[in-house]
């Protein structure tokens, strides 16, 4: 009975790996990757813009998001019992509750509106957001299974504070953080609502940060209830691309924790 | 109480059961030599053998506790002294089989005239008393009473010094006494010896109770 | 006492109001081993990490008094160079687990940011592991991670990061507790070759091991110490009721 249930749980995965693989492969050449999507009625449209646009947002939503959590990490990781770490972590849970869309709204009016334009940052930001108490809490855990003994024998050496933590704990919970890291990103990069006010989309290709930026989830979802069938097609392969981005980010996690955990 | 104290209690009343019996040997040794009671001798020649197999019990006994135990500190100095001890009183034990074996040996009933002038029957009962003393200052671990071993056995000392003039006097009196006196010769430096072992226990004794060390001094 | 490397006086020590350590005045002699030895919370634990300022890392944890190390008190250093002259071994094995055998011998210095000459740093490595009788074991694969050493390896690995920092003082907090019979026995040995070198404190709640090994024996009860003198006198005669109560097991 109990295997019945499992097999059933990976039916759901299955299904939709099968029918995207099915409808999006024949959609992916080389022309799909570096072209910009055409006009209406022509044929032959690309994805190019929505490729380098999520590469960059996602990029730098990890590079707000990896300093500040992995900071907090260890702090909450280091301090059990101040109300400042309870309060942290409260926080942090609730964030990581909040609907998508909600960071979306937040952002729009605290950076898209001020600045008078939709930009790839204020995606970014929103992004960053949400990629926080995912990357705290697992920095946060992988450090408080490192045994103290680790941090004694690097105070006996005379070693300060800050140097016992950064070369001693976080190169030992290294697999564990980058994990944390790396499933953050995974998780954030196929979201959609907060790009929506924030990033906005673009179907010129751009780099420009301070402006609107196209990437792949607002291309499927664009694309996807459109009438027309070319943007139909850009919109399955799109999605077949950010499938095995995620699929590819998780399978590396597994990999990087099997092989660089440190076991006590 | 642990098997370890338990073990070191056996320890204890073992060896004051074989203290009874080595005194006890003594007491028999010296009726048998008043009364010249043949019977009595050959009853402590026998008892003899139970007295070693005390000794050879002990030994291992206390074996035992060093291996599995590994004492220190007052226990340590216990079964040290518990060894020695238990050496000394074999001595005696064979000392008090000896002058058993005299009296087998005597064709004659010793004259108590020269017991008394030799002052051999002083000095067996002061050796009896003073191996009763000792046994009593380890029992109750008394180290006033150990002391008080040293001075007394001095007294044994004098009169074994004093005894070859003693019996020269007897013999030059009546040449036929000569066997009888050198058996009681004899029986004066055995019971010094007596003496001598019971000094030892006492200088044990102190050493277990005090960490003192009174040897060669 | 001539030739004394490390002196306390009337030291005490607090978990916030709770005081664990009272009036310890002792006198460690270069060169010895000293077992400082004690039932379960006599302090003799947090006395050790008294010496090399590891008790204040406790939250609430204080201490008063005076701890001399060469006759300069170590509560006015700066504890980062209190910890480069007194160095700690500790009841479990702690070799850093990311680090090859030699980095871990070397860690005292890389990850204070010292610099040394790869020469420097090769002779350091390879004396500090004869030193922990060590060397010829790990020679060959030094660049390899310690996850394949045991638990004995590992603790002479840990013996090895700590006097590589060429410390006046080695402090050993139960050092072979965790351990199996031979390879503490072969800790023991090393700590007899290693007093040559330093000075060593080995904190023990095994009285035989106490008395294997060290030249001097104190023994703490309930934050005292109670009584302080050469091995073979505490184990043969001790002067205290309570110490002779402890050695021969009478109370725990």
């Amino acid at each position: 009975m109990v295997i019945l249930f499992s097999v059933i749980c990976t039916v759901p995965l299955f299904v939709i790996l099968i029918y995207i693989l099915k409808e999006g492969i024949t959609k992916i050449n080389w022309h799909f990757l570096v072209n910009l999507p055409k006009p209406v009625g022509e044929t032959g449209g690309g994805i190019a813009n929505a490729l380098i646009g999520s590469l960059l947002i996602v990029f730098f939503a990890a590079v707000i998001a990896i300093p500040i959590g992995i900071m907090g990490g260890i702090y909450l990781s280091e301090n059990k019992k101040s109300w400042i770490a309870t309060y942290t972590r409260l926080s942090v849970d609730v964030l990581q509750g909040t609907p998508s869309i909600v960071v979306g709204i937040v952002i729009y009016f605290w950076i898209v509106k001020p600045l008078s334009t939709f930009s790839a940052l204020s995606g970014s930001v929103a992004l960053a957001i949400m990629m926080l108490p995912i990357v705290v809490r697992s920095t946060e855990e992988t450090l408080k299974l490192l045994p103290d003994s680790l941090k004694e024998a690097g105070f006996a050496l005379g070693l300060p504070y800050q140097k016992v933590i950064l070369r001693i704990i976080l190169p030992c919970g290294f697999s564990g953080v980058i994990s944390g890291v790396i499933l953050a990103v995974a998780r954030i990069a196929g979201e959609t609502a907060p790009l929506l006010f924030t990033a906005f989309g673009n179907p010129y290709f751009s780099t420009n940060i301070l402006k609107p930026m196209q990437s792949l989830p607002l291309l499927i979802f664009n694309y996807a209830t459109s009438p027309y069938d070319e943007w139909h097609d850009l919109a399955w392969g799109a999605a077949l691309i950010l499938l095995l981005w995620v699929l590819l980010l998780n399978i590396i996690t597994k990999i990087i924790t099997r092989k660089w955990k440190i076991q006590f | 109480m642990t098997q370890f104290e338990t073990e070191m209690l056996d320890v204890k009343s073992e060896i004051i059961n074989m203290w009874e019996l080595v005194l006890l040997q003594l007491s028999k040794a010296n009726q048998a030599m008043l009364n010249f009671d043949k019977d009595l001798a050959r009853e402590v020649i026998l008892k003899e053998k139970r007295v070693n197999a005390f000794e050879l019990k002990i030994d291992r006994d206390c074996e035992n506790i060093f291996a599995l135990y590994c004492p220190v500190a007052i226990d340590l100095r216990f079964l040290l002294a518990v060894l020695k001890i238990n050496s000394n009183l074999e001595r005696i034990g064979d000392i008090a089989d000896g002058i058993a074996r005299y009296i087998v040996e005597s064709s004659e009933k010793f004259d108590t005239e020269i017991l008394e002038g030799a002052e051999v029957l002083r000095m067996f009962e002061d050796s009896i008393s003073i191996l009763t003393d000792t046994r009593t200052a380890f029992e109750f671990e008394n180290t006033l009473l150990a002391r008080t071993i040293f001075s007394r056995d001095d007294i044994l000392d004098t009169i074994n010094k004093k005894a070859d003039a003693n019996i020269t006097r007897f013999i030059k009196k009546d040449p036929e006494v000569i066997g009888q006196a050198l058996f009681i010769l004899s029986i004066i430096r055995k019971l010094e010896r007596v003496g001598d072992q019971s000094k030892n226990i006492a200088e044990e004794i102190i050493f277990y109770l005090e960490a003192k060390v009174l040897k060669h001094q | 006492m001539e030739n004394t490397i490390l002196k306390s006086v009337d030291f005490d020590a607090y978990f916030g109001e709770n005081q664990v350590v009272k009036k310890v005045n002792i006198e460690i002699p270069k060169n010895n081993v000293v077992a400082v030895m004690g039932p379960s919370g006599c302090g003799k634990t947090t006395f050790l990490r008294c010496i090399n300022r590891m008790h204040e890392l406790i939250e609430g944890a204080h201490a008063k008094g005076k701890m001399l190390l060469n006759n300069e008190d170590v509560y006015g250093m700066h504890p980062i160079f209190v910890r480069h002259k007194i160095g700690m071994v500790f009841q479990r094995p702690n070799p850093f687990p990311n680090l090859s055998i030699y980095d871990n011998v070397i860690a005292g210095y890389k990850l204070n940011g010292m610099k040394i000459a790869k020469a420097d740093r090769d002779v350091i490595v390879e004396e500090s592991l004869q030193k922990a009788a060590l060397w010829n074991e790990v020679k060959d694969s030094i660049h390899k991670k310690g996850t394949f050493l045991s638990g004995g390896q590992q603790q002479r690995l840990c013996i090895a990061r700590a006097i590589a920092m060429e410390p006046d003082i080695l402090l050993l907090d139960e050092p072979t507790s965790a351990l199996d019979p031979i390879s503490t026995s072969s800790i023991e040995v090393l700590l007899q070759e290693l007093k040559k070198n330093f000075t060593l404190i080995i904190v023990t709640h095994n009285m035989q091991q106490a008395a294997r090994v060290s030249d001097k024996t104190a023994f703490f009860y309930v934050g005292e110490m109670v009584e302080y003198d050469d091995t073979k006198n505490m184990f043969t005669n001790p002067q205290d009721k309570r110490t002779q109560n402890y050695i021969t097991g009478r109370f725990s």
